[in-house]
């Protein structure tokens, strides 16, 4: 079916299925058939923030002191988290809004990519204090083997959905030969092609984000790279919301509250869905062992990190009606809570290091001794 | 004794029973008597601290953004409206 920026055809949003249904037409928010998303996005929008009003300008300091398996731990962290959004700030928008077919759903994805590119944004920002050129960094995300392996993984499932979706909406369903390859497009694969996706996009914000920042507030919790940590916390606070909407999407499938299909293709395709998750596990423990290769940190090493996997695989997995599949008794990094508590997320500028309020912005710290040498 | 005074007791499966009141707010009640229980936003919107809701029924003081199924609450933003029975995932 092709696709329309304003379908002409009166329809009615309060009965279409989330995704290929009719397009949407008119962008209204005075009726939701899952209002759920029109909370998410007004909650999102109350969390709007800037990353040039976080100083962090310690860091630069901090980051020379730290030795060199912490500083490659530190920077590996940062460029997996740099790709992380990169995917994240523009693939929800291109896979998911041409195959939605509510306004508030729409919106909710426009907003929630927005907010990823606030965090890519913001990558640069500690990037550009940390080093006078961030140029080698950026560029090692592309070629670093450890990194792609990731993106090949992450991305697979959106390229998948998303060029199924263009067959469709070009050619419609049927067999369709591309390049000597011939691809079966009927809504049963693209339902299919969109569970998976959707799966993989959970596991994207449930567990991959949670390894990255469990790293960064490693740092925070010596008080080093506290800059970044705070960065990292306000990021931290907007994938909670992004991942509550992911498993909202995946659950409304699954009890069947919204496409009957849907809910039978999330039976059929469960332990494809938990292979993703599964897959996912065993990438971050296989970048654990990278990220202390040369040595650990204090505070976290592999084995720790590996448990904090399986803790947060454990959680996020039984959130979408899936077994617990580790054995993890404990969480085993609880200081996390508190960086991840929304109520730590400092909002009130005039109580916080940041920049734009702040008048003199380059004394981020002044102790007594700085006023050693003056007389009256 | 007003009735916002009056202890009402939270049965832990696994775990043992604490003694609050309706006007604590659930996540505090636990955290109090010791229990461990997850937790990241304590605003409604993450489901860190989701626990299943066997007996009893809560009041919300934030609407809960959180995916929750029908049996389950979100201690971090509910206060129990009387005797309650739950089971935490540790």
């Amino acid at each position: 079916m092709k696709y329309t920026t304003f379908n002409q055809q009166s329809t009615n949003p309060l009965v279409e299925p989330m995704f290929f249904g009719n397009p949407v037409n008119v962008a209204r928010y005075d009726q939701q058939k899952h209002a759920i998303f029109e909370k998410l996005i007004e909650k999102q929008i109350s969390f709007f923030w800037r990353p040039e009003e976080v100083d962090v300008s310690r860091d630069r300091v901090d980051f020379q002191q730290l030795t060199d398996p912490e500083k490659h731990i530190f920077i590996s962290n940062l460029k997996y988290q740099t790709l992380l959004d990169s995917v994240q700030g523009r693939s929800p928008n291109i896979a998911f809004l041409p195959i939605i077919s509510l306004p508030e759903l729409e919106t909710w994805v426009e907003t929630w990519s927005f907010f990823e590119t606030i965090h890519s944004r913001s990558y640069t920002h500690i990037l550009r204090n940390l080093f006078s050129d961030p140029s080698d960094i950026f560029a090692d995300i592309v070629v670093n083997d450890e990194i792609k392996r990731r993106a090949a993984d992450i991305s697979k499932y959106y390229d998948d959905l998303i060029f199924a979706t263009q067959l469709w909406q070009t050619l419609g369903e049927g067999e369709h030969t591309v390049n000597g390859e011939t691809h079966v497009i009927n809504m049963y694969e693209l339902k299919k092609k969109l569970y998976l996706c959707m799966n993989s996009v959970n596991a994207l914000e449930a567990i991959r984000f949670y390894v990255s920042f469990a790293c960064t507030f490693a740092f925070a919790e010596r008080k080093l790279m506290e800059g970044n940590s705070k960065i990292i916390r306000l990021i931290a606070r907007d994938e909670n919301l992004h991942l509550s909407s992911t498993q909202h999407v995946l659950n409304l499938w699954a009890k069947g509250k919204d496409d009957p299909e849907m809910a039978q293709i999330a039976e059929e395709c469960k332990e494809e869905a938990k292979a993703i998750f599964m897959n996912a596990v065993a990438q971050e423990k296989e970048w654990a062992d990278y990220l202390f290769k040369n040595g650990s940190m204090l505070g976290l090493n592999k084995e720790i990190l590996c448990q904090y996997v399986e803790y947060i695989a454990n959680q996020r997995m039984t959130a979408i009606g899936f077994d617990a599949p580790f054995n993890v008794e404990s969480n085993p990094l609880p200081w996390m809570n508190n960086y991840l508590n929304s109520d730590n997320v400092q909002v009130a500028p005039q109580e916080s290091e940041i920049s734009s309020y702040l008048v003199g912005q380059i004394d981020s710290a002044v102790s007594e001794d700085d006023f050693a040498d003056i007389e009256l | 004794m007003t009735d916002k005074d009056k202890v009402i007791h939270i049965d832990i499966v696994d775990v043992g029973t604490l003694a609050t009141t309706t006007e604590t707010n659930l996540l505090k009640a636990l955290e109090s008597a010791g229990v461990h229980i997850h937790y990241h936003c304590r605003e409604g919107f993450c489901g860190a601290c989701r626990t299943k809701l066997l007996d009893g029924d809560v009041t919300y003081s934030t609407d809960p953004l959180a995916f929750i199924d029908d049996d389950e609450i979100l201690p971090c933003c509910c206060n129990p409206n009387g005797p309650l029975k739950i089971k935490v995932p540790l």
